[in-house]
C-alpha cells in the first residue's frame, strides 16, 4: 500500500505538473482537492484519466469520485479494491 | 420604510407575474398556441416600451449583432427579441398543455453524430442558449447511447418542468453543475464510456475560460469543455437549434473537433483555438438567426 501511494503522488506531481510539489510533501491524509493540495475541477477530470491509463480503474460517478479523491490514503485503498 | 416598500414592491411584481402567467395558461387552454401568440405582441410591446432595464440587457448584444442601426431600428431589434423569446415560452406552455401537441423538427448531422458515438471515444455536444433548445434535445432520446447533460440549477429545473409536463421521461440523465467538483467527475466518466454529454457553451460559470473575437468584440468564453474533450479523448459538435416557423425547428451540427494535446503546454496554447471554434459557429447562428440568441446580459463584461 505504501508503494501504491508513493505511486500514486509521483502520477499526481508528474502528470498533473505540480513543479513546486514533490510527491514526499503530499499528506496522506490531506484532501486532495480545495484544501490540502488545492487540485481543482479540470485537475479530477485528468485523474479519472490517469487511474483508467495507469491502474486500469474507472471511476464511474460522484459517490466514487467522493470516496476515492478524500486523500491519498483514500484514493490508494479505492484504487487497491478496484484494480 | 424603504425596505418595507422595497418587499411590498416585489410581492406584487411576484403576483402580477403570477396573474400573468395565468392568462397565457388560460388563452392557450381557449385558444391554443395561436391565441397565446397573438396575446403575446401587445404584452412585449408594453414591456419593450416601459422598461428600461431590457433595453440595458438586450443591447450589448443587439448593438454588436446590428451596428449600423439606428435608436428606432434598436428598438424593434429588443422587440424582436424578446418576442422570439416570448414565443419560446409560449411554446414550451402549450407543449406542456396539449400532450398531443408536437413541433415538428428536421436535423443535419445525425449522421454525422451517430459517427462520432460509433468511434466509442465519447462525444460532447456543445450547445447554447439558442432556439427551442428544450425542444430539440428531444431528440437525444433516439441515440444509440446514454445522454447526459451537465446543467445549472436553473437550466434543471426548466429542462425537467418542459418534459414533467409532458409526461415523458427526460432523454437525457443530468449532471448538476453544483455537485462535487462541478459534476465532471460523472461526465468524465460518461465520456470514458463513450456516451453523450452536453454542454451549455455560452454562459461563464467559474473555471478556465479563453478570450476570443466574437461579432467583433473580444469576450471570455468558457472553456473547461474542451480540456475535458481534450483529456478525455472525446469529439466536440457544436449542435444548435432554432425555431424556424411557428410549430417547427431546426437542429443542426455546426461544428465538429477533437481537441487533442501532446502536453499541457501544448493544451493550454490551443485552448483558445478549441474556443474559437465555437464562437465561430455560435457567430455564424446569430447572423442567420439574430433574434434566438437568448443570453439577455452584458456577454462582453463578465
Amino acid at each position: 500500500m505504501d508503494q501504491l501511494k508513493q505511486q500514486l503522488k509521483e502520477m499526481i506531481v508528474q502528470d498533473l505538473n505540480l513543479p513546486d510539489v514533490k510527491p514526499e510533501d503530499i499528506d496522506d491524509k490531506a484532501p486532495l482537492f480545495e484544501e490540502g493540495l488545492g487540485l481543482d475541477s479540470l485537475d479530477a477530470v485528468e485523474l479519472v484519466v490517469l487511474l483508467q491509463k495507469h491502474f486500469g480503474v474507472q471511476i464511474a460517478n460522484m459517490d466514487e469520485g467522493k470516496e476515492a479523491f478524500a486523500s491519498i490514503e483514500s484514493l490508494a485503498q479505492f484504487v487497491d479494491r478496484r484494480r | 420604510m424603504r425596505h418595507v416598500d422595497h418587499c411590498f414592491r416585489k410581492a406584487v411584481l411576484k403576483r402580477l407575474e403570477a396573474f400573468g402567467h395565468g392568462i397565457f395558461y388560460l388563452t392557450l387552454r381557449i385558444a391554443g398556441q395561436p391565441g397565446a401568440y397573438a396575446l403575446l405582441v401587445p404584452v412585449v410591446l408594453t414591456y419593450v416600451s416601459a422598461s428600461r432595464r431590457i433595453h440595458r440587457l438586450t443591447s450589448p448584444y443587439l448593438r454588436r449583432r446590428f451596428p449600423k442601426h439606428n435608436l428606432i431600428e434598436r428598438w424593434w431589434d429588443t422587440f424582436r427579441i424578446c418576442h422570439s423569446f416570448g414565443q419560446i415560452l409560449v411554446d414550451r406552455a402549450w407543449l406542456g398543455l396539449n400532450r398531443s401537441a408536437r413541433l415538428h423538427g428536421s436535423l443535419d448531422g445525425w449522421d454525422t453524430i451517430l459517427g462520432l458515438i460509433e468511434q466509442g471515444k465519447g462525444l460532447v455536444l456543445l450547445t447554447a442558449h439558442v432556439g427551442n433548445w428544450q425542444a430539440a434535445l428531444a431528440h437525444l432520446k433516439d441515440l444509440p447511447v446514454p445522454v447526459h447533460a451537465l446543467m445549472h440549477y436553473e437550466e434543471e429545473v426548466v429542462a425537467k418542468h418542459y418534459f414533467d409536463l409532458r409526461g415523458e421521461s427526460c432523454p437525457f440523465r443530468i449532471i448538476k453543475t453544483d455537485g462535487f467538483l462541478g459534476g465532471v467527475v460523472e461526465a468524465t466518466a460518461a465520456l470514458q464510456r463513450g456516451e453523450v454529454v452536453t454542454i451549455m457553451g455560452d454562459r461563464l460559470a467559474g473555471g478556465p475560460s479563453a478570450t476570443v473575437k466574437f461579432l467583433d468584440s473580444q469576450v471570455r468564453f468558457p472553456a473547461g469543455v474542451y480540456r475535458l474533450a481534450a483529456a478525455t479523448g472525446a469529439h466536440i459538435a457544436v449542435l444548435l437549434a432554432a425555431k424556424t416557423g411557428r410549430q417547427s425547428y431546426h437542429l443542426r451540427v455546426w461544428d465538429v473537433f477533437h481537441p487533442s494535446y501532446r502536453n499541457r503546454e501544448h493544451r493550454e496554447a490551443n485552448l483558445t483555438a478549441w474556443t474559437s471554434r465555437f464562437s465561430k459557429a455560435l457567430e455564424a447562428y446569430v447572423i442567420r438567426f439574430p433574434y434566438q440568441w437568448y443570453n439577455f446580459y452584458d456577454f462582453w463584461n463578465q
